[in-house]
């Protein structure tokens, strides 16, 4: 019934065979898709498939005359400049990170930039309150316009900012992945606050990794894979084993060179983890579980959110505060709660954020390369020069860093040259055991291979590696075996042999058992 | 990256030259050998506290409290010493651990509480001030008993011996090149490029004449002035420290990307604990000295030196974002700062363009290095 109205509704915005390309590099490669009056539309794909592309693109943030292809708002050409001309046209967008002052009051941010225009240039302060309680009370939020943003919790967060959105008069909303902070009850009321303004004839665009929720609110779902929109399927005649299979739909090609080590004994055990965010104080990670032997790469594979990165940097001792469970290296307690004892102990992390976490880039190769491990290169608390040569010359020469010398600023080398850097720096703690956090991530194809044949060496030599990695065909290739994550806690392990792109999908999605067809 | 460094290095020279001939033609007296002697103390007490301030920059904090700790720790001793009639060497020791104490804990405020080091030190600042005054109670105490001298006060009174002076500075100068050399010769067996061999002797050359120059010139007075080889000994220990230890590998990686630093593990809180208790060392000696030079303590001992280092660091190409920064750069920056005090001291300008001139050189440094590095990056 309700499919059957919105489809009659006039379509509000439609995107037709949009190109963006950055430096030569392909984000988007064709997407088309409409949206029609009175309709949620989801959008789902793996990470990576051009999903924020595709929204800065709509919301006027890469502007007109950057991408090629056209869409319309309106049955109008849009043309937007800035993100104030896709907003005069109707487009609101509500982000993952809030766009909200938190030590202003719901009211005033709700009208922040917009105050309504009072006498002498002075803000009519009860104006503001009283129009925002028209419009809270309009959409059924129950929020005091007079509080503070710092005392609501997420959801009703996320509900003022979709308020105030609508407070300009905005008849499409984007929301990206706006469930990914929220409660459960939280998420059923934002569920029902859009099934409210679908009712009131506004049209939203619902991006979620989530298929329960994209099932429960959207009308229809259209699913981009790799850059490409490749299919708009109507919510009642699909489920969610086909929707998982457009997501996928590739073959794994044969560029990961995964060489099968011997397997020695078990050298990192971790039971019952339970470890809780450190702002929230809430468990994030509950109940992780795996181990880790010599001489294999176990991947770690989750959407984003799911708590990958802050696993790593939790046994890393950089992050959260553990609640419960047992971490053990070689068979011992491992006690060490500080990164420079955890390295000492034969645990080293190579983070996704090789800027931030990974690399002093304003010094040269040498300071970086031997910055983990001077303590063992002094002679009578010295740093002894030659030595410490030697060991940065032989990661330089083995790694083939693509640099004249040692003595070269790390802020001028390439992406991939300064991945091996940051590998480098950590090989040379002679680490146990290799946490590699996206090693691959923003490299070009032939570093990607180098770093997957050092992974080889690495294990050949009989180190044990951890590989977190968003891209599926990466993680099956590179991987022994996979551990996938889904909000926190362990959502199935699986065997190289009988890891396929559907089964890591639909399970880091939350769905053991997914019938496929 | 060379001709940065070298256009950098060049400008400050030209600033000091050009400083140094102003006040040479304003008054003949600024290159007399006793003013000159005068100079290299005041720069000596000025430098060393810059050292320590460097130390401190490095990882990105900043100490606004070592003027007042440089009164109040002088004071300390000058208190146990002429009103507790304590020997002098145990009254310095006392005040000295006291220094490291105090810097200690305020290093562990920033590091554990997570409090920024301007607000802590800021703190200090107006703290410290008003325990030395409570400390010397107002009023001037001198720095010995009944005007023997005594080790507190030889320190800015004590000259080496002529001899003695000459041969510091023949064993310098052979510390020097063969300290070159070397590390040439481990620059060249490594592969890496090395500077020209001409160019090497040149520089070897022109700094030992400028070595030997120095001791020329203060042997016309008294000879070298005893708080010039505290600076040595306190800059070629920070030196020391910054290049060939990890700790100091650690500071300039802390100031470079604190969070990538943690993650190669860095031990963060132990480093910057670490600088604010040299730094408390540091301010200590520099209080002995500073209160030395006044002959007692007195209300206004210290006030605002820690500008002066700040000064001193910014002019000499220290980043206050941390991770940038050399001893020898420090050492020209205190140079022109204490040249720049010198000669307005002996022009008798009034304190009121004293402070104006101050200013105006640190923001001059300061735009020139903002403007260079712009240029160059």
């Amino acid at each position: 019934m309700r499919s059957v109205k919105s489809r009659m509704n006039p379509v509000v915005l439609e995107a037709e065979k949009i190109i963006k390309k950055f430096l030569g590099v392909v984000a988007l490669k064709d997407i088309s898709f409409n949206l029609r009056a009175g309709e949620i539309h989801g959008l789902c794909g793996e990470n990576g498939a051009g999903k924020s592309t595709l929204i800065k693109l709509l919301s006027g943030i890469y502007p007109y005359g950057s991408y090629e292809g056209d869409f319309f708002v309106h049955g109008q050409l849009a043309k937007f400049r800035s993100l104030a001309d896709a907003q005069k046209a109707g487009i609101a967008v509500i982000y993952q990170e809030l766009a909200l002052v938190d030590d202003m009051t719901v009211g005033e941010n709700i009208f922040l930039g917009a105050e309504p225009p009072a006498v002498q240039g002075l803000i009519d302060w009860h104006r503001v309150y009283h129009d925002a309680r028209l419009l809270l009370e309009k959409f059924n939020v129950g929020i005091d316009p007079s509080e503070p943003i710092a005392k609501l919790g997420m959801g009703q967060k996320q509900l003022v900012e979709i308020v105030k959105a609508l407070s300009k008069n905005s008849n499409i909303l984007i929301l990206d992945e706006p469930t990914a902070a929220l409660a459960e009850h939280e998420v059923l009321i934002l569920l029902d606050i859009l099934r409210d303004l679908r009712s009131r004839g506004i049209a939203s665009i619902y991006i979620s990794h989530k298929l329960d929720e994209l099932f429960a609110v959207c009308d229809r779902i259209t699913v981009l894979r790799d850059g490409s929109s490749i299919a708009t399927l109507e919510t009642k005649r699909t489920n969610k084993a086909q929707i998982i299979k457009h997501m996928v739909g590739r073959e794994i090609r044969d560029l990961f060179p995964r060489r099968q080590s011997k397997l020695g004994a078990s050298v990192l055990e971790i039971e019952n983890l339970t470890v809780a965010d450190p702002h929230s104080g809430q468990p994030f990670l509950s109940d992780i579980k795996f181990s880790l032997r010599v001489g294999e790469v176990l991947g770690i594979g989750a959407l984003m959110g799911a708590g990958r990165t802050e696993l790593l940097m939790h046994l890393f001792g950089a992050w959260g505060r553990r609640l419960s469970g047992s971490v053990r290296l070689n068979g011992r307690e491992l006690s060490a709660r500080k990164p420079e004892e955890i390295i000492r102990r034969g645990m080293v992390l190579v983070s996704e954020d090789r800027r931030r976490y990974g690399l002093i880039l304003d010094k040269t190769i040498a300071f970086n390369l031997s910055l983990s491990s001077l303590a063992k290169l002094t002679k009578n608390r010295l740093i002894d020069q030659g030595l410490e040569f030697q060991k940065n010359n032989h990661f330089f020469q083995s790694l083939r860093v693509k640099a004249p010398t040692l003595e070269e600023l790390v802020a001028k080398l390439s992406g991939g040259t300064q991945q091996k850097i940051v590998l480098g720096k950590a090989l040379m703690t002679e680490p146990l055991v290799i946490f590699l956090d996206e090693p691959t991530r923003g490299i070009d194809v032939g570093a990607k291979l180098e770093i997957y044949a050092i992974i080889n060496r690495l294990t050949d030599a009989g180190k044990a590696v951890l590989l977190v990695s968003s891209e599926l065909p990466e993680l099956i290739g590179m991987s022994d075996r996979i551990v996938i994550l889904h909000e926190g806690r362990i959502g199935g392990e699986f065997d190289r042999d009988e890891a396929t792109p559907e089964k890591l999908l639909a399970a880091a999605m939350g769905q053991r058992h997914v019938a496929l067809t | 990256m060379q001709s940065k460094k070298s256009l950098r290095d060049f400008s400050l020279l030209i600033a000091l030259v050009v400083i140094c001939a102003f006040f040479a033609i304003v008054s003949p007296q600024f290159l007399s050998a006793r003013n000159l002697s005068l100079l290299t103390t005041e720069l000596s007490i000025t430098a060393t506290l810059a050292m320590g301030m460097l130390l401190v920059i490095l990882p990105g904090n900043i100490d606004l409290s070592a003027g007042s700790g440089v009164g109040l720790l002088g004071g300390i001793a000058s208190v146990l010493v002429f009103e507790h009639k304590w020997p002098a060497p145990l009254a310095m020791g006392i005040a000295l651990a006291i220094g490291i104490l105090i810097w200690f804990c305020m290093g562990n405020l920033v590091v554990r509480q997570k409090m920024p080091a301007f607000i802590i030190t800021l703190g200090g600042l107006l703290i410290f001030k008003g325990l030395f005054w409570l400390v010397i109670h107002n009023s001037t105490i001198p720095i010995v008993q009944g005007g023997r001298a005594n080790l507190y006060s030889v320190l800015t009174t004590f000259y080496l011996p002529l001899i003695a002076g000459y041969a510091l500075a023949a064993l310098i100068v052979v510390a020097l090149i063969v300290g070159k050399l070397r590390a040439r010769k481990a620059r060249q067996a490594y592969g890496f490029a090395v500077e020209d061999g001409e160019v090497v002797f040149l520089k070897l050359f022109l700094a030992a004449q400028l070595i030997f120059l120095f001791v020329v010139v203060t042997n016309k007075f008294r000879g070298i002035p005893f708080s010039a080889v505290i600076l040595g000994v306190t800059a070629f220990a920070v030196y020391v420290l910054t290049t060939h230890t990890p700790f100091g590998r650690y500071l300039y990686a802390i100031g470079g990307n604190e969070e990538a630093a943690i993650i190669s593990g860095v031990p963060v809180e132990k480093v910057v604990v670490g600088s604010f208790s040299i730094m408390g060392a540091i301010v200590a000696i520099t209080g002995f000295m500073q209160t030395s030079y006044s002959g007692a303590s007195t209300t206004t001992v210290g006030d605002l030196m820690e500008l002066d280092a700040i000064a001193a660091c910014v002019i000499g190409g220290v980043s206050l974002k941390g991770g940038q920064g050399t001893v020898p750069g420090v050492l020209f920056g205190a140079l022109i700062m204490a040249c720049l005090l010198n000669g307005m001291t002996l022009l008798a300008v009034s304190p009121e363009f004293k402070f104006i001139a101050r200013g105006a050189v640190l923001s001059l440094a300061v735009w020139m290095d903002v403007r260079l590095r712009r240029k160059l990056l």
